[in-house]
């Protein structure tokens, strides 16, 4: 390990009604891999995004190779040698794997552009990585864990001195892991300083040097990942947060009905001949790495996307679902992953969000019954203890986790039997995750049936009834909550690609 | 500045509005001024109205299209049609005085709902269908009127619509004016169609996730809007009695300016009435008072591209500081 490359100093960042960052440092050294870590929320993510200059901080210092310095733009840093390998891929799908390496920074011949020049420089970089990877495809026709690939060799063509992979792992199988690991070791070689955000503890075990725990927004501390155990981690990340108990066997009754009945499901390749029940009280989870078609399946439950076939049969009664008109009269009602584009109106306020699915119920002949709207949003924001000044106040300004609440709501005021919920904590605070952790315990204890898709194991293992386990469109495996181990899922999540 | 939006009444009333009627008094003193006292006085008042009124109509039809986040730059060509055919069935078709009134309403229905439908279920950009109906009102009212210009008969050839506009000099176009733009407001703001088309004007998905049919209320708006731009039709022959075929572009601009400068959203989800009418006021004066001053009209295009670029851009700002 080098000298220190890069430090983050006291860095501070609010966001409208959260602290997101508190005063955190961070640093990285030549040929070090340093995790940062911490639960959904934490901040790290927002740590990284000051980093790159996506966000501008509110006060502290950035140190990279002993100068100080400010990006103001991804490109910025970048140029200067600092890479983020986002989680979401940014890959534009119809051009080739060479065209998106090299986009915004073409080979040129005269003015045309040189596409036989970037195919070899791409051709070599795959092969400096031990990559098996053509540049000639077209992005679109890979699979999710290759696009993965594409974005990290396109991240150490930028000739990076740091390179972030933010939760690189998420959408790929154990062989890819490994050549991952493979990569990470040999850029460490190669003096780079490696900054590692994950989830899953053990790769942090195998691949990092040191470890760097945020809770809530706060730096907890930085400790020698060979000299401490999974549980110091664990205890650093969870801190004073109590979460609700794990469950060891199924609540539900032995004879609970079956309320949700899904036969033979498909639509598009991300959804292929998918069946699964879902009873009345339970928490049916959905595990799978990124891609495996469960968002895909719950979108074409819903009818947000059209299927191409199969039956869906309510309280064993046979529904045509073709819309999330249909599939909302039915009773379902369908929390987004992505809560800003699908969630909420985000220029509107809680009140004309909370009755959004049902305002046919609050109306006054032909005039919205104000005061009944009032009411009955009053009664949730209480319920669920959705910390906003008042009911007026425009969902923009709140939090995460207290936008959720209000997403929820929005259910729960249409009194939706069926409740499907999709990350339910992606991107909100430590405190509210357990708080709509035991909202969702209460629901199912009151008879509501939730479907739950999450990517955090930890969370699948808490919360569930019963896991079902997708991999490339298809359902590999169920699982009682009695039987279940991060093992299993993992085998199954990934039993389809290799 | 912070201060004052804090104010109770200002916040009731909404700061861009009360800056916006302190605009049209000074516009008003200014031009008085200018013109050596000669715009003060009730035939430029009536005259800016006439203008207002029609115009009104345009941008109150507007502001709900601009409210779901889609653009309709056929209304003014649409006005025209509307005049055209229903003048026409009337002067030379002999339709009775009060069908042909409802035909200029039914044809700026008709065109609202062909721009709504396809806008809505076919997911064809608002822009590139307006801007096909826009040459479609001018082919259609050109072949139906065989290129003629139409006019209007007057009060004492039988044109009691003229009663509509004013009578005597009592403006009663601007007691209709301000009671359709009341029920507007009501629609927009109190009734279930309105939450809608400004809900899904700010995020349409996140609308039909909840389980609104968010095409038909889409449509709904253009519809809204066709109607009350075939109304708008009827108040133009009303203070100016001829049409001719092949015009009405410059009355898009118009409209548009007066919707966005009372503080309605190009983006969609943001919209306001009592603004738009404030701001139709405004684009009414400005064009007498260019008038009076002695300019061509060829000055007021000018000026309205400015206003609406101005606008505009002050909405892009405002938004961009808020997130």
């Amino acid at each position: 390990m080098g000298e220190v490359i890069l430090t983050m100093n006291d860095i501070d960042k609010s966001f409208p009604g959260v602290h997101a960052l508190d005063h955190v440092h961070f640093d990285v050294k030549r040929g070090e891999v340093h995790a940062l870590m911490g639960e959904n929320g934490a901040g790290k993510s927002t740590l990284m995004k000051v980093l790159t200059g996506i966000y501008t901080k509110d006060s502290g210092t950035i140190e990279f190779e002993g100068k100080e310095v400010e990006f103001h733009n991804a490109r910025e840093a970048q140029d200067a040698g600092v890479v983020i390998v986002h989680q979401e891929l940014n890959m534009v799908g119809h051009l080739t794997v060479a065209q998106n390496i090299f986009i915004g920074r073409e080979f040129k011949k005269g003015l045309k552009i040189d596409d036989k020049k970037m195919n070899e420089e791409a051709r070599k970089l795959f092969q400096r990585l031990n990559i098996d990877i053509d540049p000639t495809d077209t992005m679109s026709d890979l699979t999710v864990g290759k696009q993965q690939m594409c974005e990290i060799a396109k991240a150490i063509s930028h000739e990076a001195k740091v390179i972030v992979f933010d939760e690189p792992s998420a959408a790929l199988t154990e062989s890819e892991i490994a050549e991952l690991f493979k990569i990470i070791r040999d850029l460490k070689e190669q003096q780079l300083g490696i900054v590692y955000i994950s989830h899953r503890m053990d790769e942090i075990k195998v691949i990092t040097d040191r470890v760097t725990v945020m809770r809530d927004g706060g730096y907890v501390g930085t400790l020698i990942t060979k000299d401490c155990t999974k549980d110091d981690i664990i205890n650093m990340m969870v801190g004073r947060v109590i979460y609700e108990e794990p469950k060891t066997k199924s609540l539900v009754p032995e004879d609970a009905p079956v309320v949700l009945k899904v036969e033979h499901l498909n639509a598009g390749k991300m959804v292929q001949d998918v069946s699964f029940e879902l009873r009345k009280g339970e928490i049916l989870g959905f595990s799978g790495l990124m891609g495996a078609g469960r968002t895909e399946t719950a979108r074409a439950i819903f009818g947000a996307d059209p299927k191409e076939s199969g039956d869906i049969y309510i309280n064993g009664k046979k529904v045509e679902i073709n819309s999330p008109e249909d599939a909302v009269k039915n009773g379902i009602g369908y929390l987004s992953e992505d809560r800003k584009r699908f969630g909420i109106v985000v220029q509107k306020t809680i009140a004309e969000n909370s009755t959004l699915a049902t305002l046919e119920k609050y109306m006054k002949g032909i005039f919205i019954n104000k005061k009944k709207e009032n009411e009955v949003t009053k009664k949730y924001v209480d319920s669920l203890a959705t910390k906003t000044p008042s009911i007026d106040q425009l969902v923009v300004n709140l939090s995460g986790g207290n936008q959720q609440k209000v997403v929820i709501a929005k259910w729960l005021v249409r009194d939706s039997e069926i409740l499907i919920f999709d990350e339910p904590t992606r991107g909100i605070d430590v405190g509210a995750k357990n708080e709509i952790y035991k909202l969702m315990n209460r629901l199912a204890a009151e008879g509501k049936s939730i479907i739950m898709i999450s990517s955090e194991m930890t969370e699948i293992l808490r919360m569930s009834d019963r896991i079902i386990v997708m991999c490339e469109g298809k359902v590999t495996g169920e699982l009682g909550i009695e039987e279940v181990s991060q093992e299993k899922i993992m085998n199954m999540a990934t039993r389809e690609i290799s | 500045m912070d201060k004052i939006k804090q104010n109770p009444i200002v916040k009731k009333l909404g700061f861009n509005r009360i800056v916006l009627v302190f605009v049209i008094l000074l516009m008003y003193t200014l031009f008085c001024v200018a013109t050596g006292g000669n715009f003060a006085g009730l035939p430029r008042i009536l005259s800016a109205l006439n203008y207002a009124y029609f115009l009104g109509f345009l941008s109150l039809g507007v502001t709900f299209v601009i409210a779901t986040g889609g653009i309709d730059f056929s209304i003014g060509p649409v006005m025209f049609c509307a005049a055209l055919i229903s003048g026409y069935s009337l002067t030379s078709l002999g339709v009775p005085m009060g069908l042909a009134l409802l035909i200029s309403v039914f044809v700026g229905f008709c065109f609202g709902l062909f721009n709504g439908y396809l806008v809505a279920y076919w997911s064809v950009p608002p822009f590139i269908v307006s801007m096909a109906s826009m040459n479609i009102a001018k082919g259609v009212a050109s072949v139906f009127t065989k290129t003629q210009s139409v006019s209007w008969p007057q009060l004492a050839a039988g044109g009691w619509f003229r009663q509509l506009v004013k009578i005597g000099n009592f403006p009663v176009g601007l007691v209709i004016f301000i009671l359709v733009a009341v029920v507007c407001a009501l629609l927009l703001n109190k009734t279930k169609p309105g939450r809608y088309i400004l809900c899904l004007g700010s995020n349409r998905e996140a609308v039909r996730l909840s389980g609104v049919n968010t095409k038909k209320w889409e449509m709904l708006a253009y519809v809204i809007c066709g109607v009350l731009v075939g109304i708008a039709a009827i108040f133009f022959v009303g203070a100016y009695t001829t049409v001719q075929p092949g015009y009405g572009d410059q009355y898009n601009n118009e409209a548009i300016a007066g919707c966005v400068m009372g503080g309605t959203s190009m983006a969609g989800g943001l919209a306001s009435i009592s603004g738009t009418v404030i701001g139709v006021f405004i684009i009414a004066l400005l064009q007498e008072g260019i008038l009076a001053l002695g300019f061509t009209k060829d000055y007021q295009l000018i000026i309205t591209g400015i206003i609406v670029i101005v606008a505009v851009y002050a909405d892009v700002v405002a938004r961009r500081r808020k997130n």
